[in-house]
């Protein structure tokens, strides 16, 4: 809340502060101005020149030795990123990828939630902090340490599986994809376990004493009473889980570099990535960056709406 | 949190492009004139080992010009994006190393400077015609070579011998070789065949006689799936299918592993090899069991370069003439091979240099003569290869599709889709292409 220059002492600089009429809106700007600069500087600006960049193609021409003239494209950009196959592969990959991992990671996250809210232990915060850090754990880190343990001749899981008989390459062309949806689930899980145990805290307790004095069992009031009441966080995770799989990044780009399995397109992030640093024809990735921004966006818009409506229900 | 933090990642990358691309804007300064006696500081980027101590030992040698060198990474590391976005910036070093594959890119984009007015003409004609091909572009010098690496196979010598075949000289032999060890130990394999690496096929075709870019007039002539391309990818899926080689990555943690413990026999690579060679197997005491041969042929008595790096001043370089001093003296004077010391076994452009190199790398890692296996090879390359405008297209697209081979794809329908990715990508960037 603000706090009315009439509460403070009267000092001379309140006094004429005081003249000035709408100061609500004034340290409304106070607060806001700082915040809105960086966003322009750091968020608007970037989108708005990437968007003037995708417009534009450096063209050479002949042999292309001539040097190179910046000319108008409008859209051919965009057309060439949507018409690579490679780009539009790899959401065919983050649509696979979204199949196996979310229904794991939530559903994990969803059971150790239910489980910590139904201990009374000490020991409930202990099993919160283990849940919670492997998500400390930096992304790349993590990548880095499951690149060692999948990769066959060095890891001491492939080993030991393969001297019980089985004989496994996690970074094979068919296994990779589960591979990371594991990277991620060991990652993400304890974090979406903390968000849906906060909701679970609030879920009113003479409820749940209503339902034991009904005789309910812990299982059935946390499958029919728990799990419904908590059904907006659910979603929510679910929608933020949808997003940050769209920018997928960190753990195929350490992978691609334990096999070739993963290539150096393989999600449209490592696309526009490619495009940029290793093509060298940044207004494509630019194009390719802006239909992802776009993308992005969509899916906030809708998480915005859906937790909106949560917290009114 | 979690969305944040990715969108974040996400608005960083748009960021980042945009910043590159802000930079784009900056001209190019215009070489002065030599001067007689240059001075002043230079900055120097290289990924090469070892050229810490050589810009030390330029420094030491003479008092009119201090160079400071950094290191970046390479290549499939990020070290051409760091140099193409550092030059378009304007924050360039004066002196860099380019892969000959590479250098036509940053010709194309005006990133590097002719030195003709720079260098000697009598120290540029030193070079041989296929090297110095290798950096001249419409008639214009634009790299000084520093390496010419032939293509050199490595092979366990105990390992032929317990298989009871020799070193090969054909690829017939090889096939035969190959054959060899996996009758004599199931779980050895006498190579690999490295998908991630598409230079070295490159190296393959070329020496098979391929031609992936060519000029023809006034338009590039892409050939990637060639005659020859296609019947070097055709062996090695015939390899691949009859398990007589073991499908991996190179450079990766799982070949090093697989050369440690005796399961990849083999290694298809170059006179720079040697050193990567022997940092991986030499922890596994491998020292004295590994020989060095000339690759084999398809009966014509071929080789090819893979790799090799030349050195070229950029268009941010504010003082080309002592640039040029120091491009001379890394690429060309004894003292320079002598300072890089043990961490390479380059095999060098410039003449007479070689014996200087076979002297500081330690050679008796390896049970045979290991420079005169990169001689013979280096006389037998085949004249008239010449790199493309954009070696990266060509090199993304080649590993996308080779990412299958093993599991369902093909060597030579990689080539196929190379072939395709790399004229539309040529196209996309307004350049004349036939196929």
């Amino acid at each position: 809340m603000t706090i009315r220059h009439s509460d403070r002492p009267p000092t001379a600089a309140a006094a004429a502060r005081r003249r000035i009429p709408g100061t609500g809106g004034r340290t409304a700007a106070i607060f806001l101005v700082p915040f809105f600069s960086l966003f322009v500087v750091a968020m608007i600006a970037p989108v708005v020149y990437a968007i003037g960049l995708s417009l534009f193609a450096q063209k050479r021409s002949g042999l292309g030795f001539g040097g190179a003239e910046t000319v108008f494209v409008g859209l051919e950009n965009y057309l060439n990123v949507l018409s690579s196959e490679t780009f539009v592969g790899g959401f065919g990959r983050l649509f696979l990828y979204c199949l196996m991992y979310i229904p794991i990671m939530l559903g994990l996250a969803l059971v150790f939630a239910l489980l910590l809210d139904a201990i009374v232990t000490k020991a409930k915060r202990a099993f919160q902090l283990f849940l919670f850090l492997p998500h400390a754990v930096p992304g790349v880190i993590a990548a880095l340490i499951w690149a060692y343990l999948y990769t066959p001749g060095i890891s001491p899981i492939v080993s030991t599986l393969a001297a019980g008989g089985i004989q496994i390459d996690f970074l094979s062309v068919h296994m990779v994809l589960p591979s990371i949806v594991n990277i991620a689930v060991w990652e993400w899980t304890g974090y979406n376990v903390i968000i849906l145990f906060t909701a679970l805290q609030a879920v009113p307790r003479d409820i749940l004493e209503a339902a034991r004095v009904d005789g309910a069992s812990e299982l059935r009031s946390a499958l029919s009473i728990k799990t419904p009441l908590i059904l907006p966080a659910l979603s929510v995770t679910l929608l933020f889980t949808v997003i940050g799989t769209l920018q997928m990044f960190t753990e195929p780009q350490i992978l691609s570099k334990a096999t070739t399995a993963v290539t150096s397109t393989w999600v449209p992030n490592m696309w526009a990535y490619d495009a940029a640093f290793n093509r060298n024809n940044l207004p494509q990735a630019a194009a390719a960056s802006i239909i992802l921004a776009l993308l992005a966006g969509l899916l906030s818009w809708a998480v915005t709406r859906l937790s909106s409506k949560g917290r009114t229900r | 949190m979690n969305m944040r933090r990715r969108l974040l990642t996400g608005a960083a990358l748009i960021t980042a492009g945009a910043l590159l691309a802000g930079c784009s804007a900056n001209s190019a300064t215009t070489p002065s004139e030599p001067a007689a006696n240059p001075t002043g500081e230079l900055t120097f980027w290289s990924a090469i080992p070892g050229m810490d101590l050589v810009t030390e030992a330029f420094n030491e040698s003479q008092d009119d010009i201090t160079v400071t060198f950094e290191e970046i990474p390479n290549g499939p590391n990020g070290g051409y994006a760091k140099l193409a976005t550092a030059i378009e910036s304007g924050t360039g070093p004066d002196v860099a190393g380019f892969e000959y594959g590479q250098l036509p890119q940053f010709v194309g984009s005006g990133s590097v400077i002719a030195l003709d007015d720079l260098v000697p003409a009598e120290t540029l004609d030193e070079y041989s015609d296929q090297v110095r091909g290798l950096v001249t572009f419409e008639d214009a010098t634009y790299g000084m070579p520093y390496d010419a690496p032939p293509l050199v196979t490595y092979y366990r010598q105990d390992v032929l011998d317990a298989a009871g075949v020799d070193v090969p000289e054909t690829w017939d032999e090889f096939e035969a070789a190959a054959r060899a060890v996996r009758a004599a130990n199931p779980s050895a394999y006498l190579a690999s065949y490295n998908q991630n690496e598409p230079a070295v096929l490159a190296a393959l075709a070329w020496q098979a006689g391929g031609q992936w870019y060519g000029i023809d007039g006034d338009s590039w002539k892409i050939g990637i799936d060639d005659k020859a391309s296609t019947k070097v990818a055709e062996y090695w899926q015939r390899l691949i299918d009859e398990d007589l080689v073991k499908v991996q990555p190179s450079f990766s943690d799982e070949w090093t592993a697989d050369l440690g413990s005796g399961v990849t026999n083999g290694v298809i690579g170059a006179s720079w090899s040697a050193a990567g060679l022997k940092a991986r197997t030499e922890a596994s005491g491998q020292a004295g069991k590994w020989v060095a041969a000339a690759p084999p042929t398809w009966g014509d008595d071929a080789s090819a370069f893979y790799g090799g790096t030349s050195f070229a001043i950029t268009k941010n370089s504010e003082n080309p003439a002592a640039a040029a001093k120091f491009l001379e003296f890394v690429t060309t004077d004894p003292v320079a091979i002598e300072a890089r010391g043990e961490v390479g076994s380059a095999y060098l452009a410039y003449p007479g240099l070689n014996e200087i190199a076979a002297g500081v790398f330690p050679t008796d890692y390896f049970a045979n003569d290991i420079y005169a296996a990169f001689d013979e090879s280096y006389d037998r390359v085949v004249d008239g290869w010449a790199w493309g405008p954009n070696w990266d297209i060509t090199n993304t697209s080649l590993k996308d599709s080779m990412s299958t081979v093993g599991a369902g794809g093909t060597v030579p329908d990689g080539l196929t889709s190379a072939q395709q990715a790399t004229v539309e990508g040529l196209e996309q960037l307004g350049l004349t292409v036939t196929e």
